[in-house]
């Protein structure tokens, strides 16, 4: 379930600012309180597929005296691509509260 | 003795050999990754760190296979494109292959206008249905392949291109037809041993 949902979730996680890999799955256990425990390499294909789309941009860094990584940004697109899966989870999340607490239909 | 994170490295460059660009980059990436995580082990510096941080990453085929399956989706969109201009120039050089031979005398009088009619109609049929019914299968792309070469083949014959003489306006848009169904059928081999790598991919991952 959380695959289908994992290109949303690494949008999220770049929201705030640039971040390589590592860093990004860090946030994701952070943020989810360590509920998102999917194995870590999971994200690069995510990474790529999403860059391929044109919502994420990428390029190397090297800190004084660090390690060479790859960095991950939003592009425009991006942004928009986040804002748009925002609003349809929550058409989705509403519709399965209401469904699974037997509520009748949520306003429209 | 290569470290537990080299051999990791070592077995993804592999595993992605279906594309060197991406298994040179994403080595790289993963490396920096596996000992950032290393690093932050309590037990750093040790193999146990080591393996912590490769375990927690997954298996390395199954992140090829990921890998792989994308790269399939991708090249099939292209293969379907790709079937989208041969069918439209397949059509135009056809027009003007019969605008041409309505100006001169029919000499093939055999299968040829059939199978250069009917083939091609065929490909568009098998085609459409592909599309909306079987998009992810190798076998609409394969026939609307196989129909597009048999239309162009007979539409050749029945012009009499094989023997020259054509005029340019016939030439270059036969020329073109068959370089756009070239494109295809490699597309279509390559689609082919992507989906068979990928099978293999995840199947040793069962």
């Amino acid at each position: 379930m959380l695959k289908g949902h994992l290109d949303a979730i690494v949008l999220a996680a770049l929201e705030g600012a640039p971040a390589h890999g590592y860093a990004i799955i860090e946030t994701i256990k952070t943020r989810s309180a360590a509920t998102f425990d999917l194995p870590e390499g999971t994200v690069y294909p995510a990474l790529h597929r999403l860059e391929q789309a044109g919502l994420l941009e990428s390029d190397w860094v090297t800190p004084p005296g660090g390690r060479r990584r790859r960095v991950y940004s939003l592009t425009k697109a991006g942004v928009g691509a986040l804002a748009e899966r925002r609003k349809s989870w929550g058409r989705f999340s509403q519709a399965v509260e209401a469904m699974l607490q037997g509520r009748r239909a949520w306003p429209a | 003795m290569a470290g537990v994170i080299d051999s990791y490295l070592a077995s993804l460059q592999r595993d992605l050999d279906f594309d060197p660009a991406l298994a040179r980059r994403l080595t790289e990436e993963v490396e920096s990754h596996l000992r950032d995580a290393a690093e932050a082990d309590p037990a750093w510096p040790s193999d146990d760190a080591e393996r912590r941080a490769v375990e927690r990453f997954g298996l390395a085929r199954e992140i090829a296979a990921q890998f792989a399956a994308d790269a399939v989706a991708q090249q099939s969109r292209r293969t379907w494109l790709t079937v989208i201009a041969a069918v439209v120039m397949t059509f135009v050089a056809m027009r003007l292959r019969v605008m041409w031979l309505s100006d001169i005398e029919i000499t093939a009088a055999s299968l040829a206008p059939f199978v250069d009619r009917y083939a091609f109609a065929a490909a568009i049929a098998v085609a459409t249905v592909g599309w909306f019914a079987f998009r992810s299968s190798l076998l609409p792309l394969a026939v609307c392949l196989v129909g597009l070469a048999a239309s162009i083949a007979a539409g050749f014959v029945r012009a009499d291109l094989f023997t020259g003489g054509a005029p340019l306006h016939v030439l270059l848009p036969a020329a073109a037809e068959v370089a756009l169904v070239g494109l295809l059928a490699w597309r279509v081999v390559d689609l082919g041993r992507r989906v068979r790598r990928t099978e293999n991919l995840k199947g040793i991952g069962t």
